[in-house]
C-alpha cells in the first residue's frame, strides 16, 4: 500500500497476526497510529478494523483484507476526577496500565477482563465481562461517553443520550461502527482485599445453586473438572470484600503482565495425562473449604500465573467454547453435557462457570443464565471438532447464548440458529458500517 | 526550570517527554498537532504531577519558530534543556522532490532547529543549559535515497561543532545523537537489516546526560560501528550498493 510518493510516517506496514487461541492467522497491513493526523491519513474507503492489544481469543482485530489499525499509540489519560471517580482515557490504554494508575488513587474499573493488556476500546468493542457480570454487568455499563472515529466522518462524541443508537451499537459492535478513541468511564471504589471463599461442589448443577445464592460477591466463578469420570465437580470461588484485613503484597509492575503473545511449547501439554495431572492438583490445592485472602490485583489479573497454561496448548493452540444457559434450562444442560462429555471424552483442560444476571444487547454476550467456557487442546483434530459441534448443537438445544469474541468454532449458520433476532441485530449494526469497510476475520467468518 | 521539547507528540519526542516528566521537570512540548499535544500534556500531568505547557507549530511553514516558543516561555521557569527530537523523510526524497516539498524537510529538519536554537540561546547560556541535537545514521554516507534528509542531519553536525566552538566548555552543553534505527513511524512498516529499538529503550539516558557536558555520540552505540564500516568502505564499492 505504501507508494514512493508517499511521505514516511504513516506507519503502515505488514506483519503476520494471529489471535490469541493460535486458531487464525494471516498476513495483514497494520497501520500503527500515534498521532490524531495519522488516523485522518488512510483513505476513507480503505477497509479498516481498529485492534487494541490483540489477545481476543478469535480474529477480531485483523483480517478479510483490512488494515488493522493498532491503536496501542493512543493511551493516555486524559482526565481524572478523583471525587466523582470519572476517568477519561484513551482506547489504547491498557486495562493493567488504567488498574495500575487508579488503584493507588483509591479507585478501579470493576470490571475487568483477565489480560491485563487488553485495551479499553477492545473492551468496549467486544463488552467484555468481568469477575463478576451478575453483579456488576458488562463493560458498558461502565461507559459514560465516548469518542470514535468514522472513515470520512471524523471524530464523533457519542452517550447515552446523544446519538445513543451509535453508542450502544458501538459497545459490543466488534469494530463495525468505526475506531474507538477515547471513553469517559465511571469507576468504583476498590475493596482493600478480597476474602476468598471456596466452596466444594459435587456437579455443574449444584455449581450453579451455589453462584446464584452469591449472586453478591466481588469475584464469582466456578472451576470445574472437564474430565468424564469427575465432570463437573470442583469448587465455587467466591470474592468478597474484605475491608478490615491488611492486604496480600502484590507485584502489580507491567512486567507480571502477560504478555499478548506467547510462544508455545513444541508439544501439547493438554493431552489426556497432563488434564489429569493438572486437575488432580488443581483439586488438592482448591477444593477444599476455607478462605484465604487475596490481593485485589492478584483476583483481576489471574490470567498473569497463566503463561505456561496457555503456552501447553502448543502449536496447535486451543478453542474456548462459552455459552450462557437461560436459569430454567440449565440443569437438563449440564445433565446432557455430562451425559456427552461420558459418551466421547473430549480432551477439556478447563472448565469454569460464571453467573450472569443482564439484559442482552446488542451481540453482546449477557442475559439470564449461567455461563460455561470449556478450553478444548487441538480443537482441529477430529474428535475435539466433533465434540464442539455437538457442545454447539446441545446448547442451542437449550437455549443458548454464545459468547463471539471467545469461540473460534462458531459459524454463521449456528450464530443465527442461536440468535432468533439475528438479522435485526445485523443490520442494526451494518447501519453504521454501509459499506462494509469495518470488517475482520471474525465478521466473515460469522457473515456480520 | 523548563525543559523544551520540540517534536515531542510522536517517537523519541514523546519517550524524551515522558522521562522528563517522570523526573518532575516542568515541560513545554512542541508539536504540529494541538489534539496530540493536549492528549500528551493531560497524560503527564495526570501521571507525573508535573507542569506541561503546550504550543502548537508548523516546523514546516513557521517563519519564525523561535518567537514563538520564546513567547510560550515568558510565563515559564527559565529554559534548561532544549531538545529537538524532530524530523521529517519521505520515501521520495530521490532528487524527484518539487522545490516546495525539499524546502518542507530542510524546514524541519534544519531550519526549525537552527531557528530555535537562535532564539533560546541567550536564556540557555544564562542557565548554562544543554542543547540536544539528533542527527541520523542516514548522514554516515551520502546515497541516492535520503538526499534531503541526510543532506540536513549532516549539516546538523557542523552546527553542532559550531556551537561547541562558540562557547567555553561550561557555559553552554551541546549534546548530538546520531540516531540509528528507532522503532517510530519513521520505520514502522519498513524492512530493516536489524530490529529498531524502542525510543523508551534510550530516552532515560538522554535525559540523565543532560547538563553533563557536551559530545557527539552513536545511539545506540552498535551503530558506531555500522558508521565506521559506511564510511570506511571505498569509493566503487560503495557506488555499487546503490539501488
Amino acid at each position: 500500500m505504501a507508494t514512493s510518493a508517499e511521505p514516511r510516517g504513516l506507519a503502515v506496514g505488514e506483519m503476520r497476526l494471529a489471535s490469541f487461541d493460535r486458531q487464525f492467522a494471516q498476513q495483514v497491513r497494520v497501520q500503527r497510529p500515534d498521532r490524531y493526523r495519522l488516523l485522518d491519513a488512510l483513505p476513507a474507503d480503505m477497509p479498516r478494523i481498529a485492534r487494541g492489544a490483540g489477545v481476543s481469543y478469535v480474529a477480531a482485530s485483523f483480517g478479510n483484507e483490512a488494515v488493522s489499525l493498532d491503536m496501542r499509540g493512543f493511551q493516555r489519560l486524559l482526565a481524572f476526577d478523583i471525587r466523582t471517580g470519572l476517568l477519561c482515557v484513551e482506547a489504547g490504554a491498557s486495562i493493567g496500565d488504567v488498574q495500575r494508575f487508579l488503584l493507588p488513587r483509591g479507585w478501579y474499573l470493576p470490571i475487568a477482563p483477565g489480560h491485563p493488556r487488553a485495551t479499553i476500546g477492545g473492551c468496549i468493542a467486544a463488552d467484555v465481562h468481568g469477575k463478576n457480570p451478575a453483579r456488576d454487568g458488562t463493560f458498558r455499563a461502565l461507559v459514560e461517553e465516548l469518542q470514535l472515529h468514522v472513515p470520512g466522518r471524523g471524530l464523533l462524541s457519542l452517550d447515552p443520550h446523544h446519538d445513543a443508537d451509535l453508542f450502544a451499537a458501538t459497545c459490543g459492535g466488534l469494530g463495525l461502527t468505526g475506531t474507538i478513541t477515547r471513553a469517559t468511564l465511571r469507576l468504583a471504589r476498590p475493596p482493600r482485599a478480597i476474602a476468598l471463599r471456596r466452596v466444594a461442589v459435587a456437579n455443574l448443577a449444584d455449581g450453579a445453586r451455589v453462584l446464584r445464592e452469591a449472586a453478591n460477591a466481588h469475584v464469582l466463578y466456578g472451576w470445574h473438572d472437564g474430565q468424564a469420570a469427575r465432570f463437573g465437580s470442583g469448587v465455587i470461588n467466591v470474592g468478597l470484600a474484605d475491608d478490615e484485613a491488611e492486604p496480600p503484597r502484590f507485584d502489580l509492575s507491567p512486567a507480571r503482565d502477560l504478555p499478548a503473545t506467547l510462544a508455545p511449547l513444541p508439544l501439547t501439554v493438554w493431552n489426556a495425562r497432563g488434564i489429569a495431572l493438572a486437575n488432580r492438583w488443581l483439586r488438592r490445592r482448591w477444593c477444599q473449604p476455607g478462605m484465604t485472602a487475596l490481593a485485589l490485583p492478584a483476583a483481576l489479573f489471574p490470567l498473569n500465573d497463566a503463561r505456561w497454561y496457555f503456552a501447553g496448548y502448543g502449536k496447535a493452540g486451543l478453542v474456548e467454547l462459552q455459552w450462557l444457559i437461560p436459569h430454567p434450562r440449565f440443569e437438563a444442560f449440564a445433565a446432557a453435557l455430562a451425559e456427552c462429555v461420558a459418551r466421547t471424552r473430549p480432551r477439556i483442560a478447563l472448565l469454569s462457570s460464571k453467573l450472569f444476571d443482564g439484559r442482552a444487547q446488542g451481540l453482546a454476550f449477557d442475559g439470564k443464565g449461567i455461563a460455561l467456557a470449556l478450553h478444548l487442546a487441538a480443537p482441529a483434530a477430529p474428535a475435539q471438532h466433533a465434540f464442539c459441534e455437538q457442545f454447539a448443537q446441545l446448547a442451542l438445544a437449550h437455549e443458548g447464548r454464545p459468547n463471539l469474541i471467545k469461540d473460534s468454532s462458531l459459524d454463521a449458520s449456528t450464530l443465527r440458529a442461536a440468535l432468533p433476532d439475528f438479522e435485526v441485530r445485523r443490520l442494526a449494526l451494518a447501519r453504521y458500517n454501509a459499506d462494509g469497510r469495518c470488517r475482520s476475520e471474525l465478521t466473515r467468518r460469522l457473515a456480520l | 526550570m523548563t525543559a523544551i521539547v520540540v517534536g515531542a507528540s510522536s517517537g523519541l519526542g514523546r519517550a524524551l517527554a515522558d522521562e522528563l516528566a517522570r523526573r518532575g521537570q516542568v515541560l513545554l512540548l512542541v508539536a504540529s498537532d494541538a489534539r496530540d499535544l493536549h492528549a500528551l500534556a493531560a497524560d503527564l500531568q495526570l501521571r507525573h504531577e508535573v507542569e506541561v505547557a503546550t504550543l502548537a507549530l508548523d516546523l514546516g511553514r513557521e517563519v519564525d519558530p523561535g518567537a514563538r516558543i520564546l513567547a510560550a516561555l515568558a510565563a515559564l521557569p527559565p529554559p534548561t534543556s532544549l531538545l529537538l527530537p524532530v524530523g521529517l523523510s519521505r520515501r521520495d526524497d530521490d532528487f524527484t522532490l518539487s522545490a516546495g516539498a525539499s524546502g518542507e524537510l530542510l524546514a524541519i529538519n534544519l531550519h526549525a532547529p537552527l531557528a530555535i536554537i537562535g532564539a533560546l540561546l541567550p536564556s540557555l547560556r544564562e542557565t548554562r543549559g544543554t542543547i540536544v541535537l539528533f542527527g541520523s545514521i542516514a548522514a554516515a554516507r551520502g546515497r541516492g535515497q535520503n538526499v534531503a534528509y541526510a543532506a540536513a542531519k549532516r549539516a546538523l553536525e557542523s552546527l553542532h561543532e559550531s556551537l561547541r566552538q562558540a562557547h567555553a566548555p561550561g557555559a553552554l552543553h551541546v549534546q548530538l545523537y546520531r540516531l540509528g534505527f528507532l522503532a517510530t513511524n519513521l520505520t514502522f512498516g519498513m524492512a530493516l537489516p536489524w530490529a529498531a529499538t524502542d525510543p523508551a529503550r534510550i530516552a532515560p539516558g538522554i535525559v540523565r546526560r543532560l547538563g553533563k557536558g557536551s559530545f557527539a555520540r552513536h545511539l545506540p552505540r552498535r551503530y558506531a560501528l555500522v558508521a565506521l564500516l559506511l564510511r570506511s568502505l571505498p569509493w566503487f564499492a560503495w557506488r555499487r550498493l546503490r539501488r
